[in-house]
């Protein structure tokens, strides 16, 4: 971290022209990522990144710097560029500095990074053997680890005493991509669990060699599949993963990112019903081991397990300090960031749709004719018109309430706010999953999740046809 | 030579060859919405890509600093990457090709401008579009200029560098057609201002924006159908970076075996084209190898593979100069796509279609494609194409195909030849026939 007398000296460069705040975010990242292809190690891809964002608010207008160059010269020359930004008068001068304490969701001795090298090789290993002896059709496998430790400052000064929050994070991302091969028929399976936490945590939740199996279960599956149905009909998505669509539809529009300048659909929906009432959702930055889950967010502010849905009825948005000053509401543990090459604003860390009351078996059982997704490849959202896409990596048509035969090439699409009311069935069996996901303060980690769900219509694109 | 105590270090501690790449970019952006400055980022990017041989293994790392404090830090990571590669490396650095490109694409009066223009540029953006039509709900303008330098060392005497700078506006806007918001943007990048038009910009949005009022699904089935150059231009980079050869040698892309062959209409023809004139101008690859103008695909008929030097290696053939670093190791990417337009007006390619389906939006390839076997399925927006003519605007609908089975199939090309955001130029494009999910 940069010295004490700097910090000042930046904090009371950039305050000069009437900023109301002013923040360094201070990080040093550790990252590396070992992978075979084709039981071949491949060179380690190791970086180390280091730096400092510079953020400035008056009002809700807001400046943003970033540089790796540490040098006083530079950093004051941010700092006074940045303040170039407003002309006032200064609102106050910052002469001391409180540490400020949080509670610790997640504290990792044993980080995946530190761990010998020789030893994640191993693991790896264990996860290509999963892939290579599911099937012989299987013509490459990729199995990856990469593994960072993260320590991250925020100096924060709104008054004369500005304080200073301090988190150490580690995670990890292991992966498995398996491609089969029958005939002209070549298909893709993909695995990728993610941990916050260390090598113990990881090495008693997962086996590796189940990881490798499920990607080359997935990718051999496919093979021989016929194109996926169009039109609209029923959907039944399955736990963990099947959450992207939540993820997607309804978790990016509840950011106040977008709910705060009115360019969500979901601007004005506090204390309305955006949802069937089977659905009450959550955004959980504290789940112990769960790769979006850190002790503060990226502005220094604890994180928190915060409701967004009750019953269909929206009740929280996710808040960066910032929107909630254009919204009049507290912000609440959600702001975030890639790195300092990012401004921070309202994301979600591990976001999920709550357990229902039905049986998966029995959500399946009465389906006569539709689709069922045990996973998606991931999507995408406009949070100004709602509208998303989903592309599924494993689908099966369901006839007369029993999963048949597996089809390839879906994708389903829709509005948040028409898809969250058609929900009718909500199973008990709700698990979480990670992913990456990317908006604009960069590519950060988060868990989706939900238990099984059913859609009673929405919106199916293929290539296969009428669904009969 | 520039970084000698980094050399110094490297052969200290075995490296038997070491190169740097160094890059920096510095780049000012100002979003401003609503009438007010909404974002104002001054952004100071650098990238340090150490590499060296070790033991005869090739290793790498990357950072963001480069002082005499990190020479041995990132000296000692080159040796833990080697250490970890299961292969030896077939070739060493490389000492350098005979000739190099050389350009000024570094156009001073960019740097000129000052904030407070750019801001005004912003607003000004924001009250014609507001002048034109009152339905406008939201607005939102950006200003970004960027500076970008690579420079290019290694111990076989290799001394390269690169330098440019371009600008980018970009505007959106938004409205409510009394069911759903709306929005359309325009972009515009390079570095010659005098292509950016505060008026087309404007005309472009508020005209993209209001004919999307109403849109609502069609018809599920097959349709002819027309991608707008921005939606093909995604299906472009998807067939070039199928192209690499590792990914050939691999058996991971949809083009092994196709070498010489016919991969798409005889309409089409896509090159690379790094020694352009404009801000993607680059005279070398990570490697160092020289860069050249080339043909990837020539009326129909796939050219070439793209190589670094080991995959060409394998091969027995020449590198085709598009080494890339990516995660950890040196693997491929091009550089300034030019897709050859035709003579036709869009009218005139649109004119044959009866029934037919134009494509001005999609949402979702990057998951919605399979890269290994090309089948894609993604969300889009667009109009429907009735007589000839651009009829009733479509959304939610899905656009679903092969990426091969498409190329193969375009009938025809307009003569647009508009410079996209990812660096890429090419027409809008007739396909006979694609899948359409809707009602």
């Amino acid at each position: 971290m940069i010295s004490k007398s700097l910090i000042f000296a930046i904090l009371n460069a950039a305050l000069a022209t009437g900023a109301d705040y002013a923040e360094i975010f201070y990080e040093d990242t550790d990252s590396e990522a070992l992978k075979l292809d084709n039981g071949i190690e491949e060179p380690a891809a190791i970086n180390k990144s280091n730096g400092l964002g510079l953020y400035l608010v008056k009002g809700v207008e807001t400046a943003y710097g970033y540089t790796a160059d540490l040098s006083k010269k530079s950093l004051l020359s941010l700092a006074e560029n940045l303040a170039g930004r407003f002309s006032g008068e200064r609102l106050f001068t910052v002469t001391s500095i409180e540490k400020k304490s949080h509670r610790t969701v997640t504290k990792t001795t044993d980080p995946v990074i530190e761990v010998p090298l020789e030893e994640k090789l191993a693991f790896l290993k264990r996860m290509n053997d999963g892939a290579k002896d599911y099937d012989p059709r299987l013509i490459r496998i990729v199995v990856r680890i990469a593994s960072s430790t993260s320590t991250r400052y925020v100096v924060g000064a709104s008054s004369e005493t500005a304080f200073l929050s301090k988190d150490v994070v580690s995670r990890a991302r292991f992966s498995a991509m398996a491609i089969a091969k029958d005939g002209e028929d070549v298909e893709t399976g993909y695995a990728a669990p993610g941990i916050t936490g260390g090598w113990g945590y990881l090495t008693e939740h997962f086996d590796p060699y189940e990881v490798g199996k499920k990607a080359a279960k997935k990718a051999v599956v496919m093979l021989g599949a016929k194109e996926c149905p169009s039109g609209r009909y029923p959907v039944v998505i399955g736990n963990g993963f099947g959450g992207v669509l939540f993820h997607e539809s309804c978790g990016h529009p509840l950011e106040a990112s977008a709910t705060a300048k009115g360019l969500s659909v979901f601007s004005d929906s506090i204390g309305k019903q955006i949802a069937s009432p089977l659905v009450s959702a959550f955004d959980d930055g504290t789940i112990p081991g769960a790769y979006g889950t850190n002790n503060i967010d990226d502005e220094g502010h604890e994180t928190q397990r915060n409701q967004l849905i009750k019953d269909g009825i929206c009740v929280g948005f996710l808040v960066d300090p910032v929107n909630g000053r254009r919204i009049n509401t507290e912000s609440n543990g959600a702001s975030r960031r890639e790195s300092y090459q990012y401004q921070p604003t309202s994301r979600m860390s591990n976001t999920f749709i709550d357990n229902g009351k039905d049986n998966p078996e029995d959500i399946i059982k009465d389906t006569k004719l539709g689709l069922y997704i045990p996973d998606f490849g991931g999507g995408s959202v406009s949070p100004a018109t709602g509208e998303f896409n989903f592309s599924a990596t494993e689908a099966y048509i369901i006839r007369d309430g029993v999963i048949s035969e597996p089809v390839k090439g879906c994708t389903l699409i829709g509005r948040g706010a028409e898809v969250l009311l058609n929900i009718d069935r909500v199973g008990n069996d709700l698990e979480i999953a990670p992913g990456t996901c990317g908006a604009s303060s960069g590519m950060i980690p988060v868990c989706v999740g939900q238990p099984t769900i059913r859609i009673k219509e929405i919106t199916v694109g293929g290539r296969g046809g009428k669904l009969e | 030579m520039k970084y000698q105590e980094f050399f110094e270090i490297a052969k200290e501690k075995g490296l038997t060859s070491a190169q740097i790449i160094l890059s920096r970019s510095k780049a000012t952006t100002i979003v401003s919405f609503n009438k007010s400055i909404d974002k104002y980022k001054i952004a100071d990017d650098q990238t340090v890509i150490a590499s060296g041989i070790y033991e005869g293994r090739y290793g790498s790392c990357t950072t963001d600093h480069l002082e005499k404090s990190t020479f041995p830090w990132l000296v000692d990571q080159i040796i833990k990457a080697a250490k970890t590669n299961g292969q030896e490396s077939k070739i060493d650095f490389f000492e350098g090709s005979p000739k190099y490109a050389k350009k000024n694409v570094f156009k001073k009066e960019l740097a000129l401008k000052t904030p407070a223009e750019a801001i005004a540029d912003l607003a000004s953006l924001e009250e014609m579009a507001r002048a034109k039509d009152d339905r406008i709900t939201d607005f939102m303008a950006e200003y970004m200029y960027a500076e970008d330098y690579r420079e290019l060392y290694n111990s076989k005497g290799l001394n390269l560098r690169n330098k440019s700078n371009y600008y980018l506006y970009a505007a959106s806007a938004f409205a409510n057609d009394g069911e759903n918001k709306k929005s359309w943007d325009s972009l515009i990048w390079g570095n010659d201002l005098a292509t950016f038009s505060k008026e087309k910009m404007v005309n472009e949005v508020i005209d993209g924006l209001f004919k999307q009022f109403g849109a609502a699904p069609c018809k599920s089935g097959q349709y002819p159908t027309v991608l707008s150059h921005d939606v093909f231009s995604n299906f472009v980079e998807v067939m070039v970076g199928s192209a690499d050869a590792e990914s050939i040698q691999k058996e991971s892309s949809f083009l092994v075996g196709k070498l010489r062959e016919k991969v798409a209409s005889s309409k089409i023809t896509i090159s690379e084209r790094p020694l352009d004139k404009n801000q993607l101008f680059t005279s070398f690859d990570a490697e160092g190898v020289a860069r050249q103008n080339r043909d990837i695909i020539k009326k129909g008929i796939l050219q070439t593979y793209l190589y670094n030097r080991e995959t060409a290696l394998k091969e027995g053939v020449e590198t085709t100069g598009n080494a890339a670093y990516r995660g950890g190791k040196i693997a491929t990417a091009y550089t300034n796509l030019v897709v050859k337009p035709s003579k036709k007006s869009f009218e005139e390619m649109i004119a044959p279609i009866k029934e037919g389906v134009y494509i001005t939006t999609i949402q979702g390839l990057g998951t919605g494609m399979n890269e290994t076997n090309g089948d894609f399925s993604c969300q889009a927006t667009g109009y429907m194409i009735r007589d000839g003519k651009l009829a009733e605007p479509l959304t939610l609908i899905t656009l679903g195909g092969n990426v091969l089975k498409m190329f193969e199939t375009i009938k025809d090309i307009d003569s647009k030849r508009e410079f996209l955001p990812q660096g890429i130029v090419c027409p809008d494009v007739y396909i006979k026939s694609m899948s359409i999910g809707g009602k």
